[in-house]
């Protein structure tokens, strides 16, 4: 042990090498250890199916970047060859726009497939220039920093192919634009993590993004609705009109710097103001970060193990005076004590959840927008085609009921109650969730069919709507028993996948959406036989197998449970 | 020779809640130091600002001397710590993890192995190097984040809760390691709500309670400051010592019994 004379300041410094690598080593040893885990666990047909999504999966990620970077390479020599070079600034602004939204949205499988963050860091012995650089080293495989420089090197490229001699200028300029580029998107995530940082905050901003997206899509129906000239005219004169915006932004000094080579003074200014935008970003950048250095807490409210533990006794009082009265054979429900217990839990749960009111509201606006176009006069399309949408991204909550009682889910195997009832009042609880979405969408389509639904449409809807919920019902209970995921309410922005969930997310997948596509080809058979009832005679028995296979899983979850307790203890209740 | 931990009004805010409030307090080098206080008085928020993860409001702190704000990287070298949730990388193994932490501290390669091996060898857990952490059990874990607060000799360790989910056996190696860790010198800072262990461990004694330090000194001392207000008939345990100066009066500690009657 070190002496107690010895200066408190160290002498010297840990070389940054050294801890540099042994943060490489241990990534390099967790993303090792992951796939031993699941060879270890027996998993092995997991780690087989892992290994071949992931060997699959990266030429596709790799047409993610090479397409881009052939795009703007192309656009990038036309403007130039052609004598267009304020066609640059737009193009650059494109690119940025394209680089901070894909990092905004976090569409990043590096993220989704790593366990680590970056701030357990903050106990070691660093300094924060290397906390600085860690950061900006550890996410640059992230498919938006891959696609942005990416597409700044095709430009590159291009720009050199029109004209070697801008060539030179061009490099310069684009590695500081992509590095302007990067510390921005840097700057958003970790300024975002500061104003994000309470849920509600969180839940108004995935409102926001909700109706930015909803947007999106009517931008996109309107100019769809038009010729494809007045398209083509309209991005004209957006280019145009944005230039001159541009031309006081990073895409403009940057275009500049290259292309106004006659005046070498101009290109200068330019090139300094693109250079100052740079470390005014960076510095917002590293500002944030070392806040979060020094020890900033950002959460919302007290740490747990800070707030006091209120007066317990008369608490306790009124809770088991209210358990008292569910049992009582007069309370309001007819429900077993059970089952009403845990529905009032989950509406409890789903009360303060602004999260789950906006994935009900987005794809009800969604449907609005759609019964208002071509499928209104095809009321025959229009209803299954909304309802199976609405529904569609609802379905996750059939497949991890217990995963936001973490921890708790212990208390359904402590209590003297029927697992059974559990889960039947979980699925009820989802169901009801599902119907509600369901019967709304079939109202707007309803409302908004240009005539009346026929009769033979309307029980093909139904009978296909509860095929696909009482499939995804069964597999999704099935699937919650067997490979729970914890989820954090309080820290939805840092949710990860279950490593369970990993490997078999895509037969998941693939039930979920073929449960829902299904109706294409029925659609088609009942066209090809002239037979609209032959969907209803397809659906009715389809909808009574699932359902009758649920009642038989029903019957089996008490078992099913108590086989996969340890798994379900293991993975919602760990740190 | 200066005091190896020393706080001046230190004081931490979240929104309206003072999770610590003008704490001043002193720990002699060398002491074994024991932090007490009711569940959500401010004993691991003091941890976590007396070891950087946290910010204080205000205030300052001072390890072995020097400010820890300006000298944030060079202190955390010269202490351990076992935080709250261990905060152990549950993907490596247990000797990755050691060599890591240990790289990280700026030991060379081949004292990192040698102090790995010998503390996994202390530890009981050399025959799990197959095994992730995140399979580990909660003492095995414990043991684990123990060995890596230690690894590079620190001069100042802060334990949140060590002996929590440790079995007896290994609670009894852990603490005749820390003891002979006191007779060499070093510091240490620990947070217990096992009173006895507290009592037979430490020399000295922080009380914090709603966030202010209420009581701070040797045992004896605590002792005496209490006795004054009790029949001095037999010395008081820590138990009485602790229940004299934080629950005297406070209902939130001491619920009426008569509301529970039911449960006999």
């Amino acid at each position: 042990m070190a002496q107690l004379n010895e200066p408190p300041v160290a002498a010297y410094d840990i070389p940054a090498s050294t801890q540099l690598l042994a943060i490489a080593w241990m990534r390099w040893r967790m993303f090792a250890n992951g796939f031993r885990r699941q060879a270890n666990s027996g998993k092995v047909a997991g780690l087989v199916l892992t290994i071949v999504l992931r060997i699959l999966l990266w030429p596709i990620l790799a047409m993610w970047v090479i397409g881009p970077a052939f795009g703007a390479g192309f656009m990038a020599w036309a403007a130039v060859s052609r004598h267009h070079p304020e066609r640059l600034a737009p193009l650059l602004g494109g690119i940025a726009i394209g680089w901070q939204f894909v990092a905004v949205n976090g569409v990043s499988i590096a993220a989704t497939m790593s366990t680590f963050d970056p701030a357990s860091l903050l106990r070691y012995p660093l300094r924060f220039g290397r906390y600085l650089v860690l950061r900006l080293l550890l996410g640059l495989l992230t498919p938006s920093t891959m696609i942005g420089f990416g597409a700044l090197f095709g430009t590159a490229v291009g720009i050199a192919i029109a004209n070697l001699s801008l060539a030179p200028a061009a490099v310069v300029v684009l590695a500081v634009y992509a590095l302007l580029n990067l510390f921005f998107s840097r700057m958003i995530a970790v300024w975002m993590e500061r104003w994000l940082a309470t849920r509600r905050a969180r839940e108004i901003f995935g409102g926001l993004l909700a109706l930015f997206f909803i947007g999106l899509q009517v931008f996109n129906m309107r100019t769809h609705g038009h010729r494809h000239s007045d398209t083509s005219d309209w991005l004209v004169n957006f280019a145009q009109a944005s230039n001159h915006v541009l031309d006081f932004l990073p895409p403009g000094f940057a275009s500049h710097s290259i292309t106004v080579t006659a005046h070498p003074l101009s290109s200068l200014l330019q090139f300094a103001a693109l250079l100052a935008c740079t470390a005014v970003i960076f510095a917002a950048f590293a500002y944030r970060l070392h806040k979060q250095f020094l020890g900033e807490y950002l959460a919302e409210g007290a740490p747990r193990s800070t707030v006091a533990a209120k007066r317990p006794a008369p608490a306790i009082e009124r809770h088991l005076d209210r358990a008292q009265h569910a049992e009582s054979p007069h309370a309001g429900f007819a429900l077993p004590p059970t089952i009403a217990a845990c529905l009032r839990k989950e509406w409890v749960y789903l009360r303060g959840n602004t999260n789950q009111l906006i994935a009900m509201i987005t794809p009800l606006a969604f449907v609005f927008i759609f019964s208002r176009g071509i499928l209104a006069h095809h009321p025959q399309y229009l209803l299954p085609g909304a309802v199976g949408y609405a529904v569609l991204g609802l379905m996750a909550t059939l497949y991890n009921v217990f995963g936001a009682d973490g921890a708790g889910v212990q208390l359904y195997l402590l209590a003297p109650v029927r697992l059974r009832d559990v889960v039947l009042a979980k699925n009820i609880a989802s169901m009801s969730l599902l119907l509600v979405e369901a019967t709304l969408a079939w109202t707007v389509a309803a409302v908004l069919a240009t005539a009346p639904i026929p009769l033979v449409a309307q029980l093909s809807a139904a009978s296909w709507i509860l095929f696909i919920l009482f499939t995804n019902l069964t597999v999704g209970t099935l699937r919650s028993i067997q490979a729970p995921s914890k989820i954090s309410i309080a820290q939805t922005r840092r949710m990860r996948p279950a490593p369970a969930s990993k490997t078999s997310g895509l037969i998941v997948l693939a039930i979920v959406f073929g449960s829902v596509l299904l109706q294409v080809p029925v659609t088609f058979l009942c066209r090809y036989f002239n037979n609209p009832w032959l969907a209803v005679w397809i659906f009715a028995p389809l909808a009574a197998a699932a359902i009758a296979a649920y009642a038989v899983l029903l019957q089996q979850a008490e078992q099913l449970i108590l086989t996969y307790r340890d798994r379900i203890a293991q993975e919602l209740c760990g740190d | 020779m200066p005091a190896a931990i020393e706080t001046t009004s230190l004081t931490r805010r979240f929104g309206d809640f003072t999770a610590v409030d003008q704490v001043n307090l002193t720990v002699e080098a060398g002491q074994f130091f024991g932090f007490l206080g009711p569940n959500g008085a401010g004993k691991s928020t003091t941890i976590k600002m007396l070891t950087g993860l946290l910010a204080p409001t205000s205030g300052t702190i001072r390890v072995l001397g020097a400010d820890l704000t300006q000298n944030s990287a060079e202190l955390k070298r010269q202490i351990g710590v076992v935080p709250e949730g261990m905060a152990l990388f549950g993907r490596l193994t247990a000797s990755e993890y050691l060599r890591f932490v240990g790289r990280m501290y700026g030991l060379d390669k081949a004292t990192t192995e040698q102090r790995t091996a010998e503390l996994l060898d202390f530890m009981n857990l050399a025959g799990e190097d197959k095994k992730l952490v995140t399979d580990f059990s909660h003492g095995m874990q414990k043991k684990l984040a123990l060995a890596a607060a230690v690894i590079h000799g620190p001069r100042v360790l802060f334990l949140d809760e060590p002996f929590e989910g440790v079995d007896a056996i290994a609670a009894g190696t852990l603490k005749s390691m820390l003891q002979r860790m006191i007779a060499r010198g070093v510091t240490i800072f620990l947070t217990s709500h096992v009173l006895e262990i507290v009592e037979r461990l430490c020399t000295h004694i922080g009380i914090i309670h709603r966030g202010q330090l209420v009581a701070q000194g040797s045992i004896d001392q605590l002792r005496a400051g209490v006795a004054r207000h009790g029949d001095g008939t037999a010395p008081l345990t820590l138990e009485q010592i602790f229940l004299e100066i934080v629950g005297g009066g406070d209902q939130a500690l001491t619920p009426p019994e008569q509301e529970l009657s039911w449960l006999s």
